[in-house]
């Protein structure tokens, strides 16, 4: 992205060195355990989709490696389901967890957000707008020229969109899993038409999420030029000064703000 | 039995009857007995008087020119070194009529013509004994031996000598060979003994239309059960492609269901069955359902029993095996009313529930409309989303390449 300069009057009230905590350290052993419940439930659970293939059959050759690959996809639900139940907790009962939700819950602004984003990065508009076609319109909706990219606030739509694309996900294939782990219990309380939906659902939720993960956060967070080839913050936490700048603008402001609030109390807000 | 006493009768009465003239055994043992007796060939002339007079002939008391008969009027020793061919028909003649009849009653012209089987190829020579008799070549567990010789690899059946070789795999030969159970199947018990016969042969015991009474006879209470069922039913009617024992369990190697090289082993059956089962042309002429196999495979039992899991179930698991019925028929496994007890059999409480569903779906668009729908929406959303990743992704690295393309431009 390109770096929005701050007016030069703005004193410098945060560095671009300066080191902010974006995932504090429960945030990001949230996140591992998620990493590797995900990979290892992946990885397990794929062979069921995909029998066919020789690979599977290879890597498990034998009844016993097959039902070993049963136990880690549960070992690792089980994991999944203490992961959630913890993320459920933190966001219910620390201040912090519940500023975060705050912050990911979707607004209209994060629609306008992908509009806006897409737009600009196409240039469609701004093309025909040279070429001097639809004047009209766009002088009177300037918006859909797209010139500015968004401004992002401590979530992007994009973090969004994953964030509770992982909720969703989650609560989906934990409750359609368990009943399939729990098979008796599952046909007591259901038909089996119900339950075979369960077995479809979970499947093809997985392959939602593998595709979903493999594609739009790989993209995000590893082969986006602009952290290739990988952002460290799911590792370190940290964030600096420059990049809450370029990639975080609204909530930047929001903490020069707070610092300008508490540096002179009296200071007219900052609009 | 009445064979035996026959034979013994004709026996004492040829020993009995009075013939100066004829050779005695001494005379032949004059030469025969002799260790190193051998002809121009070199082939060995001695024959063991000790082991003839305890073979079944020299038990009866017969002697040599009973069967060697161009010698008893031979009065010139030593005598021609060419004799005619002992004829065992002269006592033996239903046994030898059976054979006569028997593909190895001439030339097999199909596999090797200059091959002719003859009574001492089985039975030996001087020391012929009873079957009943151990030592015998032809007791029941000497048997394979008697008949590899020859069915290995001298004479071929079309199937080839691997195909005869799989019976010494087979739980019949390892219980007659290893635990010595001496009613335990063997070549002769299927195929007949002086009356083998090809197997395309109708009157051939291991015909397909005579094989379920063949196994019958000592598998008695398999052969009511499989009568029972629809494949037991159908083959009495006559039907042609219906499954007979040799279908199923093949037919030389033969192997109990619970040894893993057994084709009706838990994670083997459904390619046994489905070899009719998801047979679409089978299907329309039978009227049966097709795409068995496929529809199992695709469920959690199939694609677990595929990576080699036997605790799943199997077609036999739900269906039985020997007495099958039609899900319609009241006593089926897989009748509405018992699919409780079947499924129960595993999963331990099963209720009403497991009924209110289908297995072995074909078409989900009729037979199961709930997952049908199911996968109609995740196919769109997984299509749809993926779809708008790429393509914003793409539009992301094309205006980055464009940005990059200027400021160097610029520069």
């Amino acid at each position: 992205m390109e770096i929005q300069k701050e007016p030069l009057s703005e004193p410098a009230l945060i560095r671009d060195d300066e080191v902010f905590l974006r995932m504090n350290f429960a945030e990001r052993l949230q996140h591992i355990l998620l990493v590797v419940s995900f990979t290892t439930l992946v990885l397990t659970g794929l062979p069921l989709l995909f029998y066919e293939l020789k690979i599977f059959k290879s890597i498990f050759a034998s009844a016993r490696a097959f039902q070993f690959r049963g136990f880690l996809h549960r070992a690792a639900a089980v994991v999944l389901i203490i992961d959630s139940l913890w993320h459920v907790g933190y966001v219910a009962f620390t201040r912090r967890g519940r500023q975060n939700l705050k912050d990911l819950l979707p607004r209209w602004k994060d629609a306008r957000d992908a509009l806006q984003q897409f737009g600009h990065n196409l240039g469609l508009t701004r093309f025909l707008h040279r070429r001097g076609i639809g004047k009209k319109f766009f002088a009177r909706r300037p918006f859909w020229l797209f010139e500015k990219e968004p401004e992002y606030g401590r979530y992007n739509f994009i973090e969004k969109f994953e964030y509770l694309s992982v909720v969703w996900g989650s609560f989906i294939m934990i409750l359609s899993g368990f009943f399939m782990w729990k098979l008796e219990l599952s046909l007591r309380l259901f038909p089996l038409w119900v339950h075979d939906i369960f077995v479809i659902i979970h499947g093809y939720e997985a392959m939602l999420a593998f595709l979903a993960i493999i594609i739009w956060h790989m993209y995000n967070v590893h082969l986006n030029p602009e952290v290739f080839p990988m952002s460290r913050v799911w590792l370190n936490g940290k964030i600096t000064g420059h990049e809450l700048r370029t990639l975080h603008p609204l909530e930047y402001r929001k903490i020069i703000e707070e610092r300008r609030k508490a540096a002179e109390p009296d200071a007219p807000t900052w609009s | 039995m009445i064979r035996g006493t026959v034979v013994l009768l004709a026996a004492l009465l040829l020993a009995s009857l009075p013939s100066p003239a004829a050779t005695a055994d001494e005379d032949c043992l004059m030469c025969h007995a002799d260790k190193d007796l051998k002809s121009a060939a070199g082939k060995t002339l001695f024959v063991d008087e000790g082991r003839y007079r305890l073979s079944t002939h020299g038990q009866a008391g017969l002697s040599c020119v009973d069967c060697h008969a161009d010698l008893a009027k031979v009065e010139d020793f030593p005598h021609a070194e060419k004799l005619e061919p002992v004829d065992c028909s002269l006592c033996h003649d239903a046994d030898a009529a059976a054979v006569a009849a028997s593909v190895h009653g001439g030339p097999h012209e199909a596999v090797n013509a200059s091959i002719v089987v003859s009574c001492k190829d089985c039975h030996g020579t001087h020391d012929i004994r009873k079957k009943e008799d151990m030592d015998s070549t032809v007791y029941a567990i000497n048997i394979p031996d008697t008949c590899e010789r020859c069915h290995l690899d001298l004479v071929k059946t079309k199937r080839g000598g691997d195909f005869v070789r799989g019976f010494n795999e087979s739980v019949h030969f390892q219980v007659a060979k290893k635990s010595g159970l001496s009613i335990s199947a063997t070549c002769v018990t299927c195929h007949g003994a002086h009356d083998v016969r090809p197997t395309d042969d109708p009157e051939s015991r291991v015909a397909r239309t005579a094989i379920i009474r063949t196994c019958g006879r000592c598998h008695a209470g398999i052969e009511r059960s499989y009568l029972e069922g629809v494949h037991g039913k159908s083959y009495l009617k006559g039907l042609e492609n219906v499954p007979v024992c040799t279908d199923c369990h093949s037919e030389h190697a033969i192997q109990t269901p619970g040894t893993a090289s057994s084709s009706v082993y838990a994670t083997h059956v459904a390619a046994v069955c489905s070899r009719c089962h998801d047979d679409e042309n089978l299907a329309r002429q039978y009227g049966f359902l097709p795409s068995r196999l496929r529809t199992y495979a695709d469920s959690f039992h199939g694609t677990a029993s595929g990576f080699g899991e036997t605790r799943v179930a199997n077609c036999a698991s739900c269906h039985g095996f020997h007495d099958i019925r039609n899900s319609a028929d009241p006593r089926s496994s897989i009748h509405p009313a018992n699919l409780s007890a079947t499924c129960g059999r595993c999963h331990a409480g099963a209720g009403p529930n497991f009924a209110k569903g289908k297995i072995h779906v074909v078409s989900e668009k009729t037979e199961a409309k709930g997952t049908y729908i199911a996968k109609i929406f995740y196919m769109t959303a997984i299509g749809g989303l993926i779809t708008v990743f790429l393509v914003f992704i793409a539009v992301d690295l094309a205006r980055r390449a464009r940005v990059r393309w200027k400021s160097k431009k610029s520069r």
